[in-house]
């Protein structure tokens, strides 16, 4: 955007809720990572489906130190149990 | 000079001073006032944890939204998303996959910045976590992959502008963490 006419919309990036996943170096949680992949490629791409897959990456980072936990409502999982908090 | 001029060129000179004044004010207020009620795009600071918990997905309205990966030239990274696209309902949280690998014999540190067209829509998208903004190191032929996990704004279904809007595309882009290195970022990241 060189010149910034009024009206003229531009994008400005914001700052994830819970910052930055830390890399997940040993690949510790590749395969559910995977399974999460096969799952999306089974079922045309649809999230509503693979809702189970994600939410096993999330609780195998939570469980390895990858990412604080959480409980699933905060994060838009409805209908699971809850993970082992610390 | 006569009184009555010299009073009358202190009143012009007093308002130059104002008006000049007023116009370096402008810039701080203009962005109070547009972050205070998302004016032209700009997003509200802090999205709220608890919305997440009390958001209903919208199940009869389908987005598809698409992958990109840049890296800047000077940086070397393979970085590739791990699926083209993925179809969401606005207010269901969702997770997605980038790869990047690190081909030299040194470790790496990236930092990345995103990008989502079109940009009105850009406000609905919402990031839970993600690996932006924050520098990232790989070890030398290091592959891992980055997760993103978002959801759309169920409020996406309420804009009439949004109404045609089916395709959301999320870019990021890579770049090698140096000093002195500006990245077009917001003031509140690092």
């Amino acid at each position: 955007m060189a010149s910034m006419t009024f009206g003229q919309k531009s994008f400005t990036p914001s700052p994830p809720q819970k910052g930055s996943f830390p890399i997940d170096h040993q690949n510790e949680c590749k395969k559910f990572m995977l399974k999460y992949m096969l799952c999306l490629r089974e079922n045309k791409s649809e999230n509503s489906l693979c809702r189970d897959e994600s939410r096993n990456y999330l609780e195998c980072r939570m469980e390895k130190g990858l990412m604080a936990k959480e409980e699933w409502t905060k994060l838009g999982f409805s209908d699971a149990p809850e993970p082992k908090t610390t | 000079m006569s009184e009555g001029t010299k009073s009358t060129l202190y009143y012009i000179a007093a308002l130059g001073v104002l008006a000049f004044g007023l116009s370096y004010a402008a810039v701080p207020l203009y962005r109070i006032f547009c972050q205070a009620y998302s004016f032209g795009g700009t997003t509200q600071q802090g999205h709220d944890a608890e919305k997440v918990e009390d958001m209903k997905t919208v199940k009869d309205k389908v987005i598809r939204v698409r992958f990109n990966a840049d890296t800047a030239a000077s940086m070397t990274w393979n970085f590739r998303p791990q699926q083209s696209e993925i179809k969401v309902h606005p207010g269901e949280t969702a997770l997605a996959f980038y790869t990047a690998r690190n081909p030299m014999d040194r470790p790496v540190i990236g930092i990345s910045t995103y990008n989502v067209v079109p940009f009105d829509a850009g406000q609905y998208f919402n990031k839970i976590q993600c690996f932006c903004f924050e520098e990232q190191m790989l070890n030398p032929h290091e592959e891992v992959h980055m997760p993103v996990f978002f959801y759309i704004d169920p409020e996406f279904v309420d804009d009439p502008k949004m109404q045609n809007v089916d395709m959301l595309t999320l870019s990021y882009t890579f770049f090698e963490a140096r000093e002195g290195l500006k990245l077009p970022m917001p003031q509140f990241a690092r």
